[in-house]
């Protein structure tokens, strides 16, 4: 395979695409409400379940499962919210991972949820779709690689979603939030509900992790548990402080970067065993990350200003 | 929105308030009460509970007994902002801003009822939301400048000195258009010219909007010169209560607090 592969970098790309929208949840959660949200991917993992057996168990069409999932999801944000989110910030966060792993286990071994063989068949409609945009795409000599159009569609998602939350961070709504960030107790005492605001800021994350989690499902043809793992969510947190702490775009610029820079080092030709390569990517990446922490700690888009007053 | 108000009912009544910390009785059977347009001053030394008691009236704690009545409804046991909704907004002896926002957006924050955060009312009622943030945005350029900080509206609120962030915290209370105002140390380290003119500003507040202020304060000549009331604690409880005069003449103050004071000058 050579560097220049175009499907190898749309499938990069897909991938990157997916971390940016799971990691915008995680940057309204830790960048925007001060909530250490740890279980992403275990709300990625409801959500993405919900939707392949909805299909594949109930028979829905694809274009309702959907829906449905980010319901299932955003409820389980709103449960495990409820049960944790009076809790002090460190241990919210242990609560969250805790519930990711649970729910990662339960789907391991419950026979509903096919168990380690996992779920499949519930992509019919999109890989319908798939071929059909594809043919179009040929004929106006766009037809090189095969998943263009899941690319298409996870980037025409993200930028959407991207639009949404920065227009939500500038209205008072966001303006509550980031006061929640600062100081719960002072915003309380100005009247807010801080619960209710940090419930919302949940549930909105889980609902983006299930979109990430519909890609996720598109672009690996079946569900399987240990997809959903929690490196998924510290990939995010790396995702997160490459980009930048509070920063929307940060969030794509550092999914773009990351995935580029651990996908890009396969080229790397050195005389390696298969296993030792693969460990020698991540040792750079960690470098670099190690680096930027060092000489640009506010990350790429992150206001350096702010970052000090929090401090 | 009127309170309901019967004449001679304080807009403040404590009474039997009690609070212990394990073995450390912090509050003790605190009962005073505050007029309506009242200033009243809560002094007493370190340590007699006076931090506590506002943390027991905002919603911040519980008492273990005894009741907190504003407006002649029980208040205690109430989460701090459905306190701070009926209309009593406190600030903080170590002074709480947002200090990774802009002094303006600090500001903007002490609004009530405000559609735009609210996520249904920031879809549907879009018109709303934009004429409540013109109206919040004047409120607190008005206010602001009262303060003499409009010159610094688009800085980070941690950028500001001490002395400003009280100012900025007093004034993002005062955005929440609150009925009762408490304040705990609102003078430490302010420069005095900048605290007769927070203290201006709040008689002006009593006499033009009516509000009432609770206020703990250390400096005696401020205490006798501005407030109308004074309630001393001592210990967890209430030992005094009445006018300045009054209290400056009473032996039980005097040996609690003043005396201590006149025998270390």
């Amino acid at each position: 395979m050579s560097f220049f592969d175009l499907d190898f970098w749309v499938g990069v790309g897909i991938v990157a695409g997916i971390y940016g929208i799971f990691t915008l949840g995680l940057q309204l959660n830790v960048g925007f409400t001060g909530l250490i949200n740890l279980g992403q991917a275990g709300f990625m993992c409801v959500g993405a379940y919900a939707m392949g057996m909805l299909v594949v168990d109930a028979g829905w069409p694809l274009g309702l499962a959907f829906p449905a999932a980010i319901v299932i999801a955003v409820a389980a944000g709103a449960l495990v919210g409820l049960a944790s989110l009076r809790l002090r910030a460190d241990y919210f966060g242990i609560v969250t991972i805790a519930f990711s792993e649970i729910v990662r286990y339960v789907f391991q071994n419950a026979a509903f949820a096919g168990g380690n063989q996992g779920i499949i068949g519930y992509d019919a409609e999109w890989r319908a779709f798939q071929s059909w945009a594809s043919e179009r795409l040929a004929a106006i000599g766009l037809g090189e690689a095969a998943e263009v159009p899941l690319l298409v569609a996870v980037w025409a998602t993200l930028l959407l979603c991207l639009a949404a939350l920065r227009a939500l961070q500038l209205s008072p709504w966001g303006r509550v939030l980031k006061a929640i960030r600062e100081d719960e107790d002072a915003a309380a005492a100005l009247g807010k509900n801080v619960f209710a605001f940090k419930l919302q800021s949940l549930g909105i994350a889980a609902a983006l992790a299930t979109i990430a989690g519909f890609f996720l499902a598109m672009n690996v043809t079946y569900l399987y548990p240990s997809e959903f793992d929690p490196s998924f969510t510290f990939f995010g947190y790396a995702v997160l402080i490459l980009g930048g702490f509070a920063s929307y775009g940060g969030v794509v610029v550092g999914a773009v970067l990351l995935c580029a820079l651990t996908e890009g080092l396969r080229f790397l030709d050195l005389p390696l065993s298969a296993g030792q390569a693969g460990s020698l990517r991540f040792i750079i990446v960690g470098l670099i990350l190690i680096c930027l922490s060092m000489f640009r700690p506010q990350g790429l888009l992150g206001s350096k200003a702010e970052m000090q007053l929090r401090a | 929105m009127t309170a309901t108000r019967k004449a001679g009912e304080p807009i403040l009544a404590v009474s039997d308030v009690t609070k212990r910390f394990g073995g450390l009785l912090a509050v003790d059977r605190a009962t005073f009460a505050v007029a309506h347009g009242s200033i009243t001053a809560l002094i007493g030394p370190n340590g007699a509970g006076k931090t506590t008691l506002l943390d027991l009236v905002s919603g911040y704690d519980r008492p273990d007994f005894g009741a907190v009545r504003f407006e002649g409804r029980r208040v205690d046991g109430l989460a701090s902002y459905r306190v701070a909704r009926r209309g009593v907004v406190r600030t903080f002896q170590l002074t709480r801003v947002f200090a990774a926002m802009s002094v303006r957006d600090n500001m903007m924050l002490g609004a009530q009822r405000h559609p735009g955060e609210g996520l249904h009312r920031l879809a549907f009622s879009r018109a709303a939301v934009r004429r409540a943030e013109a109206a919040a945005r004047e409120r607190a350029e008005r206010l602001l400048r009262a303060f003499a900080l409009d010159a610094k509206a688009s800085e980070y609120a941690g950028a500001l000195s001490g002395g400003q962030r009280k100012l900025l915290e007093f004034a993002r209370a005062l955005m929440a258009k609150p009925r009762l105002v408490l304040l705990d140390e609102p003078m430490a380290g302010v420069n005095r010219a900048l605290g007769a003119k927070l203290l201006d500003e709040v008689e002006r507040l009593r006499r033009e909007e009516g509000m009432t202020f609770l206020f703990i304060e250390h400096d005696m000549d401020i205490v006798m010169q501005r407030a109308d009331r004074v309630v001393v604690m001592a210990e967890g409880q209430v030992v005094a209560e009445g006018p300045p005069e009054f209290i400056r003449r009473d032996q039980r103050v005097i040996d609690a607090y003043l005396g201590r004071r006149g025998n270390a000058a």
